[in-house]
Formats: C-alpha cells, structure tokens, sequence
C-alpha cells in the first residue's frame, strides 16, 4: 500500500511534466496542422540548458530556467518562420523537417555536452517532503508539479479568457473559416509555436534535475508525448492534460510492479486500442462531417 | 416505377438540421433536378444517397434495397454513382486513366494476375470500354493529355466518363454546369441527354436554372432542409413559395 | 513512350551499361565497402517496398520493425530449425505480411496523422516485445549465431557471392514491385491517394486497397530484413528503431517518391554521401538534417525530378511534369 500511495504521488508529478509538453504538441498540431517530432529534442534542449547554465557556470536555478525557455521558444519561432510556414500546404514536408531539425539539435547538444555518460545536474532544492508519515516526495518533485499546474492554468486562462486565445481556438478548429473572419494565420501560427515551444523549454528545465541527461533523450519524450496525445484525443487540449495524468498513473504504477519496458509496450496498445475503439482520442469530437 | 424511394431521411449535424425529414421518389429513366438556395440541403442528399453520410432517421430505397450502413464502393456497385461538385478528377492521370479508373468494378485485377500477365483478354476489353465512352464524350483525341491541362468542358465531360466506364443504373451529378460559359453548358446539356439516353437514371443538383429548366423533366426543391416542392418545370417555375424561398434566400 | 523502338534500343544499352556496374563494382572495394555495398542492395528493396505502401498516400513509420519482423523470423527459423535460406526469405516475408495484415484492422482505420502516429505506436511495441523478452528474442543483445547460408557449396559469409545472391534476389523483388505498381492495381493505388472519395464513388474499396499496398509492402520489408540477418549473422531490436525508419523515410523522400527509380536513387546517393563525410563523425547526422530540409524546401519532387527541371530551364521548354503511369 505504501508502495502503491508512493507511486501514485510519483505518478502525479510525472503527468505534470507528461501535460506540459504534450499540451505544446497538440497546440502546435491544432493550429499549424503540423506534427513536431522534434518536440522532444526542445525538451532536451531545455534540459541542457539547465546543464550548463545551472550545473556547470553557476547560474542559479530560476534564471537558467529562464534562459531555457527563451532558447527553446526561439528555436519554435524559427522553425515557424523558416520551415513550417513554407512547407504549410504539405503537412508531410512539415514533419520531414522537424526531423531534420531533430537530428541538428541532438548533435548540436552533443557537441555542446561532449562525448561521456549522461549529465546530471543536482537537484536545487534539497530536501523531502513527508506526509502522512509514509509518503516521501522530495521538494523538487514538488516543485516541479507546482510549476506544472500554475503553467497549465495559465495555458488554460489564456486561451479561454483572452481574444487571441479565442483566436487560436478558432484556428484549430477550422482554418479556413478562421482566415475569411480575418484571422491572422501566420500571427496565430507564431503564437501556438511560441507557446507550444515555450511549454517544451520549462519541461526540459523541470525535468534536468530528475533524470539522465543526454542528446537522445527526446525519443522517450515524444513517444510519451504521442500516447497522451493520441489517448487524449488530437484536437483537445484538456483531454491531453487528463491522458498525461493518467498515463503518467499508469505508466509508473506498472513500471514498479513490472519493470520500464512492459510500462511502455502497454502504453503503446492502450494507445491502439484507443484509437481501434475512437480514432479521435477520449476526449475528441469528430469534426469529418 | 420508382428506381430511388427516399423515406423520410433526415441528417443532422449537431445542432443544425442539414435534412429534415424529407420523403420523395424518382423514377427509372427520369432526368430529375434537385434545387433549391444555398444551404437547403442538396449537397447533403447526394452524400447521404451515395453512401458518405449515414441519415440520422429515415431510409433510403434502391430498387427495393435499403442503403442503410452500405459503403460508398458497395452502393457504386449497385449502380449508383455521383460526380463531384467542382472539377474532381485524378488530375495527374491522363484521361485515359482517369477513365480506366472507373472500369473498377467491371475489370478489377488482382495482384498475382497483375504481376504474371494472366489477365489480358480482361484488361483488353476494359480498354475498349473505355476507348468507347471517351469517343461517347468527345475526349478521343486527348486521351494521353493530363486531365489537369483539359479545358474546363473536357474535364467535366471526363468526369462524366469516369462515372459512364462503371456502367451505372443511376448518375448523381453535383453542380455539372457550375462557372461554365453559354456554349460548354449547351455542350454539356447535350452529352447529358445522351446519357439519359443510354437508359440511365440521372439526379442533378444544379443552380444554372436555364440548364435545370431545360434538362429535367421533374423537379424536387429543397429548402433549409425540408422539402417545399415538387412538380414540373413549368409548375415549379409559378410556384409562390419557390419564388418566395430563393428570392429570401438571396 | 513516343518512338518506341529508339527508346528500347537505349534502354537496352543502359541495361548493359548498369548490369556491368552492378557486377564488376564489388571487385573494385575493400573489404568494407563490400558490405556496404550488400547494405545498400538490400536498402533499395526498403525503399522501394516502403514507396509501395506510400502509393495510397498514407506513410507509415512501421517499415523498418517489418524489415524487424522478417529479420526475427529468420534467425529464429535457422537458429531452431536450420532451414536453407530458399525457405528463410519467404518465411520472413510472410511473415512480415501476416503482422501487417493483423495490423490492418487497427490502424487502416486511420489516415494521414492518425495512421502515421498509430503505426509508430504499433511498430515501438513490436520492438520493445524484442527487447522484453529476452527468451525467445534475446533482449536487447538480440540473436546471434544466425549461421552464414551455403547455396551449391557457395559459403555466403564470403561479401561477394553474397552480394551477387542479394542482387538477384533485389531484382526479382523491383520486378515485381514494378508490375504491380503499373498494372491496374498500382492504377487504383494511385487513384486513391489523389482522391479517395472519386475512386470509392465508382466502386473501388479504399480499405482493401489500402490494407493490400500495406501488406505487399511489408512482405517485400520482411524479404529485405531476412537479407540482411542472413548476412550479419545476428539481429537486434537496435536494427530497426525509428532512427532507421527515419532513414528510409530520408532517402525515399530526397530521392522523389513520385517516381518507382526515385527512392533507388535517393538511397544510392544518399549512401554514398554520407561515405564521404565519414570524416565528420559526430556531425553526420546534423548535415543529414540540414540536407532532409534543404531538399523538402528546394526540391521536394526529389533529385529525380533535377534532370526533368534542367531540361526545362535550359533546353526544350517543354513542362518537367510526365504523366506518372505509361499506358498499359
């Protein structure tokens, strides 16, 4: 039972960071039609930041999360401006390129890593919380979640609360309804990039302290990223936020008693399954017709 | 005899009621129009025949056969086949692919066939099926062209010959004049009457009225989804509440 | 197609001329190079195999774990039953169609995103089942001791009788691949990947036909996975990751998949330029990314359609764009 309260408070913090970037995949897929399979590489850009910003010059924490997510984010705007928005017409021609630019980023962090094991970066906050006696949750897992939620809250604010949220909405839904009311396209496109890429960079920063880092950490990323996205349903932001959460649940409760690999083999048939059973997600609404 | 029963079909999208319990019949041999304003529906009655929507309520009849969870392929093979709005054709096949594409159901081929050459005689014939409709349709002389470098006439006609290579019961033809000049309409009309008159059933959604007038001998109007009229050309052009619907509509 | 008879007499040259440099080109390397050059024989089936699931318009990232499961299936078929590699080769291909036919049902029930998505989930789990179970499929070291087939007393663990072999088997499979691609069958294929709806409408099923490009194309993948573990010796799931299927993904696509030579030319240059910036290590799979985006952004029919386009600029005037089918 212990184990079991252990691995759910586990699992939590785990979807926290799950939502974080696949909120960014399903925004940047939602409005640009584009699938980013270098998203996961963002993430491990923004990992390495921390890495040499925090561990290795001394920056503190905070700032270098910081810089991570301005380096990430403009990362996403060129990629916006220089890849997707030429190749718009073709989806396919999109996603060629995100992997082009996945194969840049992984060596670009290799050379800036050098050769040699994973990095580690310690974590910032020491220290563990208890409750309830049994339940251990050290203070950068909570932290970590806390940066989460506010982060998805804000996401969630700022596109129900504000006008460019609504017009991001409209975007994904239909974009050729949205551009004949005067929906600037291309402003919509920098935004959901911005954001989406802005997500992916606080996720790689959240994360540096908690695991290996090293250059091709961004597949576990997006195949994670891919099931959620995919359980969630691919058009909806809130059914990726509550796939995250359960998938990060389940995935860590069958890691403990079953090990990593049968984790995510389950995973990957849920997704299957899910999508046998509603090719468009928990959460998704057919818009065919 | 009635070749096509609609039974009280409606389709619903959401909210939006795009049919609305809407019954009528069409008969073998008839050119029927289906009119009406923008919106009322017609679109959707094609799709819902043919098979690519599924009606909310109500069935559809087909020589006595309910469509009701039939594919698309499987009401082609019945012998029900539509023609798109717009230009919609394999445009980076020549015309005489695009055309061949529409003996599928004549001279399908199989893989093992294919690759050992044992289906000849079957290809062969298909070949002159199509040789025939494309000189039916006038298109002989292009039939190496790309059907993306045909002028507009030739390609709806090439559309029409997709549909004609099946050897359809029935044509639903979606928009076949839309931004045609006075002189490709007459030449359409005409290659629509020989179609008719080859013994084919043919439904055409149309808002060119002088070729709906002209063509059809019968016609059904739709309106926001439900049916408002039916009746001859002529009574149809007299009826208040048509006038009224598309002068309100407009 | 015009003035058929000159063009059979210079089809008949570049046949000798190729057939020639297909046979006296493994004479001519090291020993390393050799081996490459069997790599390269075999990729040119994936490429080819993979174009024809492509030729619905659905691209899947399965591929490379079929070329996996083709692989598998050989080294458990020698290393268990010691079968000669006339029955291997099938085996794996029908293999490799039996799991994609049983993959049919789930994922031809979607398209475009969803199927590509649902593939690679499909594909990952075939491939981490190789790592878990490390009874039957070795885990992550995979299987070794695949023993080197003997033919007519020919010891194939020798590159160049191996090479020759792998040709002959490569060339039946493009033949193949080439005759169905332009018989009826590639005609509907084609059909419904420029418009399904069109196609469905005058009777043509796109899910079988889909379901049929997908199985073929995974046959001709298991076919190609057999090749290459009768050669290596051993198999392992780090064979066919995504990073593989990346790369038939690369090389079909900067070939030009509109054309059946397109992805063959792309794997054949792409090869033997990144053989040439061996010295670059670390840096290689960077200029590969820049050259993936360089070639989507500047010439995203592919380096097959470079000849068609110098034409056009500098010579007849006449448009880059050919029919893609001749006639029957």
């Amino acid at each position: 039972m212990e184990l079991f309260l252990q691995s759910i408070a586990n699992g939590l913090v785990q979807g926290g960071f799950f939502a974080l970037f696949a909120v960014g995949l399903v925004l940047i897929f939602g409005v640009m039609g584009v699938v980013n399979f270098a998203h996961g590489e963002l993430v491990m850009v923004g990992a390495f930041t921390i890495w040499v910003l925090h561990a290795q010059a001394g920056l503190a924490y905070i700032p270098a999360i910081a810089v991570a997510i301005v380096l990430v984010t403009v990362i996403g705007l060129l990629m916006e401006r220089l890849l997707f928005r030429p190749t718009r017409s073709d989806p396919l021609a999109g996603l060629i390129c995100s992997i082009g630019v996945l194969f840049i980023l992984q060596v670009i962090a290799a050379l800036v890593g050098g050769d040699g094991p994973s990095k580690q970066v310690p974590p910032p906050y020491q220290g563990t919380l208890v409750m309830f006696d049994a339940l251990r949750i050290p203070y950068q897992r909570v932290f970590s979640l806390a940066i989460s939620v506010a982060a998805l809250v804000s996401l969630w604010f700022f596109l129900t609360q504000t006008k460019f949220g609504w017009a991001l909405r409209a975007v994904a839904m239909d974009r050729e309804a949205a551009e004949l009311q005067g929906i600037n396209t291309n402003r919509t496109s920098m935004v959901a990039i911005g954001v989406g890429t802005a997500l992916a960079g606080l996720a790689g920063g959240l994360i540096a302290p908690l695991t290996n880092i090293n250059p091709h950490m961004g597949h576990n990323v997006i195949v994670t990223a891919f099931i959620v996205t995919i359980v969630g349903g691919v058009g909806s932001l809130s059914g990726a936020v509550l796939a995250a959460i359960l998938y990060a649940l389940f995935h860590t409760l069958i890691t403990v008693y079953f090990g990593g690999t049968i984790a995510t083999i389950s995973g990957l048939v849920l997704m299957v399954a899910v999508l046998i059973v509603k090719p468009t997600g928990l959460m998704g609404v057919s818009i065919s017709e | 005899m009635s070749i096509l029963e609609m039974n009280n079909v409606t389709k619903q999208f959401g909210g939006l009621m795009a049919l609305d319990d809407v019954s009528f019949q069409i008969d073998e041999g008839e050119i029927r129009g289906l009119i009406g304003p923008n919106g009322a529906g017609k679109s959707t009655m094609f799709k819902n025949i043919a098979g690519f929507y599924k009606p909310t309520s109500g069935s559809i009849v087909y020589r006595g056969v309910n469509l009701e969870g039939k594919q698309p392929h499987t009401i082609a093979e019945m012998g029900i086949v539509r023609t798109f709005q717009e230009t919609t054709l394999f445009q980076e096949l020549s015309v005489f692919e695009n055309a061949l594409v529409g003996a599928h159901i004549k001279s399908r081929s199989n893989v093992f066939s294919a690759v050992l050459g044992l289906d000849r005689l079957k290809q062969q014939a298909a070949s002159e099926k199509v040789m025939d409709v494309l000189e039916f349709m006038g298109l002989t002389e292009r039939k190496d062209q790309l059907a993306s470098e045909l002028p507009l006439g030739s390609q709806r006609a090439l559309a029409l010959a997709i549909a004609l290579v099946s050897e359809p019961r029935m044509m639903l033809m979606d928009e076949p004049f839309a931004g045609m000049n006075a002189e490709e309409t007459n030449h359409m009309m005409g290659l629509t009457r020989k179609v008719r008159e080859s013994g084919i059933t043919i439904v055409l959604v149309e808002h060119d009225m002088k070729a709906v007038m002209g063509l059809c001998n019968y016609l059904t109007v739709l309106n926001f989804g439900k049916l408002l009229a039916e009746g001859t050309p002529d009574e149809i052009r007299n009826n208040d509440r048509v006038i009224e619907a598309y002068l309100g509509g407009v | 197609m015009n003035s058929k008879g000159g063009f059979t007499i210079q089809r008949m040259l570049f046949g000798a001329v190729l057939l020639a440099i297909l046979l006296v080109t493994p004479h001519l390397l090291s020993f390393h190079h050799k081996d490459l050059l069997i790599f390269l024989t075999i990729n040119v089936l994936a490429v080819c195999s993979y174009r024809l699931v492509t030729l619905t318009g659905e691209w899947s990232l399965i591929h490379a774990v079929m070329m996996g499961v083709g692989a598998y299936t050989v080294a458990l078929s020698v290393n268990h039953f010691e079968l000669a590699i006339w029955f291997t080769l099938p085996l794996a291909g029908v293999a490799a169609g039996l799991v994609a036919a049983l993959l049919c049902f789930p994922l031809l029930r979607m398209t475009q995103f969803y199927f590509l998505i649902g593939s690679f989930a499909a594909g990952e789990a075939i491939r981490l089942t190789w790592v878990e179970f490390v009874g039957v499929f070795g885990g992550t070291s995979g299987l070794r001791g695949v023993e080197a087939p003997i033919v007519w007393g020919i010891d194939f663990l020798d590159p160049i009788p191996y090479y020759y072999f792998s040709l002959c088997v490569v060339t039946i499979c493009l033949i193949i691949l080439y005759r169905i691609e332009h018989s009826r069958v590639g005609l509907t294929l084609h059909a419904i990947h420029w418009k399904a709806p069109l196609a469905e409408s005058v009777g043509v099923d796109a899910w079988r036909y889909r379901a049929l490009a997908f199985i073929l194309g995974s046959f001709f993948a298991g076919i190609a996975g057999g090749l290459k573990v009768q050669y290596l010796g051993s198999v392992t799931p780090n064979q066919f990751t995504i990073g593989f299927m990346v790369f038939i993904l690369i090389w079909v696509i900067v070939g030009g998949y509109n054309k059946f030579y397109g992805p063959i030319i792309g794997v054949v240059v792409l090869t033997i330029f990144d053989e040439s910036i061996r010295s670059f290590e670390i840096m290689r799979p960077a200029i590969y990314g820049g050259m993936l985006i360089l070639s989507i952004l500047f010439l995203p029919l592919g380096l097959e359609s470079i000849p068609a386009k110098l034409k056009f600029w500098f010579g007849s005037g006449t448009s880059p764009d050919e029919p893609p089918l001749s006639d029957q």
